[in-house]
């Protein structure tokens, strides 16, 4: 294996809003040419972390490195190699996505030819070209998404950040940009994403890193954070809450310390469901069964393990300014 | 540096173009004052009882233009008023260039910008310079639109006398775009911008020689008249454009030109700070 190279190396990280600590010491380091997810429920610290590592934020404690340089010494020369494209969207809608790209390539130093091949190159490498001179207050989600991430590599960054790049959208969409971002990663981009959706960490990362309540609680590729978790995990939903208890007893009578009771479900977890199942069932015969489910290791399963909290269960404050930005865009 | 303030700047007014309402909007309150209130405040006749011999009423309008022109350096109201509504005008648009700032923060654009290598004193200046091409374009307008109405330009008005009222209007709006830039990055609630805006405005539009003359007011009013940029800059307005004479004409460009690079100084080193602090 060729020795790695290190892209982003991060320090006992910290930020604290007053009292209250939103990124505590975190530490990872980030090789070149990788693709690392941030995993983590709303509120856990993803966006506070991008914040610090771009510039934006400044780090109550620690400090991290992007290609050596230190984003708290050397903010100048970290803004010139990284591309950002935040969770909130940031393009201008009173302008066209070409005009916003544009604005991009020349504040990053190309002038005009230079900067007008830059911008047509990024537009059609995010497979929008054909709206580029489109108003950006007529495009899609999935359009207006893209557009965040063309305005965020028309410089050709060494890392790319993107803070929940497919936030609301549909599957179609988010597939779509899960295929831009790995084109990203063969042009040799390092890229720092951040989610809360496990399926979009499994499926693009090299690495994921899950975070929550600010601190980073696994760390690993995604099989090995799976291999966490040994088995299956088996949801069973009842009618009747109060028989819960009655048939969490019965299934711990054949596998002791099995099954628990999680929300309103029951958890059972089992190395091998197929040959849990069929005694399973003969318990069940007698219940109101509404959802039986069989699950094979997955992030979701490793955070719930962790944390004993479903992923997405916590939503965060509603903050109507907010919910504008991401669904329809900056409008005035 | 440049190319990053061009880029901006240009962006600005891309902006301000593509909203076609907004042109005819931002016009509609200095003609309104020009409109209904300047040319509806005809003293002259306010003061002409009705029921005089024709003889004696031209002795009385002739009494009535000496007061005003004690008051106001003009005979006709309207042409006092148009005239500090030039400045006026360049006041508030000023204002509202450094506002704007507000919802560009509001709706991520700022971070945006912060997150690429453009110098912050390259964000607040492009600001500075958008808000003042848009209001010299306003103001060339207005100016064309008073004159329709029937200003008294004074005599031998020459293209000079034009631009020395629009360089003193420049200043002006140079120190409250500034001071409000340098608020909107320290505000982030849209409705507590506004509140700060009403807060400051109105006082600052009265407390000045743009409407009223200061031997009208109150004396505590009078001296704080005496700080206020708009003062000097619509003496100096007047005086080039209407006649109006001035106590001491340069004192009057030295005084507005340090208020207004104290406050453009100010309002830069305030706003960079906002912008590294986060
Ligand atoms: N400016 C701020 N002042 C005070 N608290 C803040 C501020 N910004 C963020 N927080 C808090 O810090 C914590 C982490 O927020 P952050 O936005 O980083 O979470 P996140 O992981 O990005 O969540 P989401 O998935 O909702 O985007 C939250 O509890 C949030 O309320
Ligand atoms: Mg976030």
């Amino acid at each position: 294996m060729k020795q790695m190279e290190t892209a982003i190396e991060v320090k006992d990280l910290t930020k604290k809003y007053g009292n209250f600590v939103a990124v505590d010491h975190i530490n990872f380091t980030i090789n070149k040419g990788e693709i690392f997810s941030l995993l983590g429920p709303n509120g856990a610290g993803k966006t506070t972390t991008i914040g610090m590592l771009s510039t934006i934020k400044r780090p109550t404690e620690g400090d991290a490195y992007i290609l050596g340089y230190s984003i708290v010494k050397q903010k100048y020369y970290v803004r010139k190699i990284i591309g950002v494209s935040p969770q909130d969207l940031t393009a201008d809608d009173e302008l066209s996505g070409y005009e916003n790209v544009l604005i991009m390539a020349k504040l990053f130093g190309y002038k005009g030819k230079e900067a007008e091949d830059r911008s047509e190159w990024a537009l059609k490498f995010m497979d929008l070209w054909d709206s580029a001179f489109r108003r950006v207050r007529e495009y899609s989600g999935g359009m207006r998404r893209r557009l965040e991430i063309a305005m965020s590599i028309v410089h050709n960054p060494s890392v790319i950040f993107l803070d929940e790049p497919t936030v609301g959208l549909d599957v179609q969409s988010r597939r779509h940009i899960w295929e831009l971002v790995r084109e990203l990663k063969k042009n040799g981009t390092t890229v720092l994403l951040t989610t809360h959706y496990m399926e979009e960490a499994e499926a693009l990362s090299d690495r994921v890193a899950i975070i929550d309540h600010g601190k980073i609680i696994a760390i690993g590729t995604p099989d090995e954070l799976k291999a966490k978790i040994k088995g299956d995990r088996i949801y069973i939903l009842v009618k009747e809450n109060d028989q819960l208890n009655e048939i969490i007893n019965k299934i711990n009578d054949i596998i002791p310390n099995s099954a628990i009771k999680i929300d309103n479900q029951i958890l059972v977890k089992t190395e091998s469901s197929s040959e849990l199942l069929p005694q399973l069932i003969k318990i069940l015969s007698g219940y109101d069964v509404v959802e039986l489910k069989v699950v094979k290791p997955n992030l979701e399963e490793v955070f719930l393990e962790l944390t004993g909290r479903e992923l997405r269960e916590e939503e965060g404050g509603f903050d109507r300014f907010k919910y504008m930005r991401v669904t329809r865009g900056a409008r005035r | 540096m440049i190319q990053e303030v061009y880029t901006l700047t240009i962006r600005e007014l891309k902006k301000w173009l593509s909203r076609r309402g907004t042109f005819v909007v931002s016009l509609i309150t200095p003609l309104f004052w020009l409109g209904l209130f300047g040319k509806s405040l005809n003293f002259a006749q306010m003061f002409a009882p009705t029921n005089i011999p024709p003889q004696y009423s031209s002795l009385i309008s002739k009494y009535v233009d000496q007061q005003l022109l004690n008051l106001f350096g003009t005979t006709s109201y309207f042409t006092y008023l148009a005239s500090g509504m030039l400045v006026v005008f360049g006041f508030f648009q000023s204002v509202f260039g450094g506002t704007n700032l507000v919802f560009e923060k509001r709706l991520g654009y700022l971070n945006r910008l912060l997150m690429t290598p453009t110098p912050r004193s390259g964000i607040f200046l492009s600001k500075v310079f958008g808000t003042l091409i848009r209001i010299l374009f306003y103001e060339t307008v207005l100016i064309l639109i008073a004159w329709g109405l029937g200003i008294k330009f004074k005599p031998g008005l020459t293209v000079v006398n034009i631009l020395l009222a629009g360089i003193a209007i420049i200043f002006v709006a140079i120190g409250f775009v500034s001071i409000f830039a340098a608020i909107a990055f320290n505000v982030d609630n849209v409705e507590i911008m506004f509140a700060i805006v009403n807060l400051i405005n109105l006082p600052l539009m009265f407390a000045s020689s743009a409407l009223f003359p200061l031997k009208q007011m109150p004396s505590w009013l009078q001296e704080v008249a005496k700080f206020n940029p708009i003062t000097y800059a619509a003496d100096i307005v007047r005086y080039n454009l209407v006649g109006t004479p001035i106590s001491n004409y340069l004192l009057s460009w030295i005084i507005l030109i340090v208020i207004s690079i104290t406050l453009f100084v100010i309002g830069m080193l305030v706003s960079i700070n906002a912008m590294e602090k986060a």
